[in-house]
């Protein structure tokens, strides 16, 4: 199955978690996220200067909310969205899976997989879950 | 870097608003004509003495300016468009400051003008995915923050409702708002949930309108005999957005550096200022910037607004106009119209929104991206 956004994130080994695509610049050490055609986005060096850097998908959930309301046509509601450090320094906005009852702000949460409908096709997509245990 | 304090002295000598209002059959060019006009007549000159003109709008297409000024006599003057988000017209409007200032030219029109257009957006086009389908939505982000201090430092639904609630009373006292009705707390807090405790009331409509300024030197005020009472612009800046540093949105770090510029480019502090228009877009801003502002220490920006601090007769009133919330904000014309206000406050006229004795004001609008721009309007005295 195709995946959703492949140059966010790959499909781990055993296929129960994702893998985040971010990058590491060889001119000044910055990381970044998300791997982009670009180059690097701390200091402007030539995407050859880039090489890719898997992070492992573990992130600690900062804020969290509902969205109530459809703001694009595609987005379903109710939604519950966050806020999440996916590595040190790192701060991205992420969907998280189910209703907002199991997260609570600084837990961790790990990117898994979760095949929605994409037009006619069916597509693995990245949502944040409570980490177990 | 050269201060506009060391160039010309710039004031604006007119200022006219087509109303904002929901997306309607009226064409664009009946909008800004009327704002033009408006601020001609204000001003008390004719067209032909304006020698350049700066055109704000995101969703018109391409030389919306043009077209419009064929309406008004083909007189040659220079004419630019420029499109940069929410802050095309405060943009327009620092544009036509700086061409006075550098003495390139007298008398320079900006005006706003804007549709509800299609609203594509340059970053739908960058082949960049982000993990949130959510992340290129502002609302999202404000909302998570509102989430994030409620938590932090107590900020309640309350205090939010009571931004939307003193900017939506204000509004209905401003014949060019956009919404009409005063709100109490609690209609705020009992509209549509939109994300969290945000509401739809505590956001800024879309829409549509037009507003204008015009701006010149002081030769201009003798040689064509201008008595509106000018008010000048003593300081302006633009910066774009840096690198998220920890929690704090890069827009409201981004607003504190353009404040922190425009104070000392004018030689004031956030005390001497009477009345700010600021870029309320979603009620969480308003409390977050009028403490990266200095108007209420860190932290506090609750506080201030309990405490009547921003209503209009506070330390400082922001948003007389009723700011994006209840004013509106159709894009185009929102960084113009609070010029509009501004300059109607510091001449006294504003009526049942009169913040007493305002001598000093300041406008701030953010532009999607982000960019901040800030403009310090003062009273001659």
């Amino acid at each position: 199955m195709d995946l959703e956004k492949p140059d966010l994130y790959s499909v781990s080994p055993d296929g129960r978690t994702l893998i985040l695509r971010a990058g590491r610049c060889a001119d000044c050490g910055g990381l970044s996220f998300p791997l982009t055609r670009y180059g690097c986005p701390k200091c402007g060096a030539k995407p050859e200067a880039v090489s890719e850097e898997a992070l492992d998908g573990t992130a600690t959930l900062l804020t969290f909310l509902t969205l109530h309301t459809k703001l694009t046509p595609t987005l379903p509601v109710p939604l519950v969205v966050g806020e999440a450090e996916i590595a040190p320094g790192m701060i991205e906005e992420i969907m998280l899976l189910g209703g907002e009852d199991q997260y609570r702000d600084g837990m961790t949460v790990r990117a898994v997989p979760v095949e929605i409908t994409k037009g006619d096709a069916t597509v693995i997509a990245c949502r944040f879950a409570p980490v177990e245990g | 870097m050269v201060k506009l304090s060391e160039g010309r002295p710039v004031y604006v000598v007119g200022v006219g608003m087509h109303k904002y209002q929901f997306v309607s059959d009226t064409l664009y060019i009946d909008m800004g004509l009327t704002a033009v006009r408006a601020a001609l007549r204000d001003a008390g000159i004719a067209f032909p003495e304006v020698e350049s003109a700066y055109i704000g709008c995101t969703g018109i297409g391409m030389a919306a300016g043009r077209i419009m000024f064929h309406h008004l006599g083909s007189t040659g003057l220079a004419c630019t468009q420029v499109e940069n988000a929410s802050a095309s017209g405060s943009s327009a409007f620092q544009m036509a400051v700086h061409e006075v200032a550098l003495g390139r030219r007298d008398v320079a029109l900006a005006v706003g003008v804007d549709k509800h257009g299609d609203q594509v957006r340059a970053v739908s086009k960058e082949a960049v995915n982000r993990l949130s389908d959510t992340a290129a939505i502002p609302l999202v982000k404000y909302a998570l923050m509102a989430e994030h201090l409620g938590k932090e430092k107590g900020l309640t639904g309350e205090d939010l409702a009571l931004v939307a609630s003193k900017n939506h009373t204000n509004a209905s006292k401003n014949p060019f708002a956009q919404f009409q009705k005063p709100r109490s707390v609690e209609q705020v807090l009992a509209a549509n949930r939109v994300a969290g405790t945000t509401t739809s009331l505590m956001c800024c409509p879309r829409g549509e309108g037009a507003a204008a300024a015009i701006v010149c030197s002081e030769a201009a005020i003798r040689r064509l005999g201008i008595t509106a009472e000018p008010i000048r612009v003593t300081a302006s800046a633009l910066q774009s957005e840096k690198p998220q540093r920890g929690r704090e949105i890069p827009s409201v770090t981004l607003a504190q550096e353009v404040t922190e510029k425009v104070y000392a480019e004018a030689g004031i502090t956030a005390a001497d200022l009477d009345c700010v228009e600021l870029h309320d877009a979603f009620a969480i801003e308003e409390i977050l910037y009028t403490e990266t502002f200095g108007l209420a220490p860190k932290g506090e920006g609750q506080h201030f607004l309990r405490s009547g601090g921003s209503a209009i007769g506070g330390a400082c009133c922001v948003n007389s106009s009723g700011g994006l919330i209840g004013q509106g904000h159709p894009l185009g014309p929102t960084g113009l119209g609070q010029v509009h206000e501004l300059v109607n406050q510091l001449r006294g006229r504003n009526g049942a929104r009169q913040q007493p004795d305002a001598k000093i004001g300041m406008a701030h609008m953010i532009g999607l991206g982000s960019i901040a721009i800030a403009h310090i309007l003062q009273k001659e005295v």
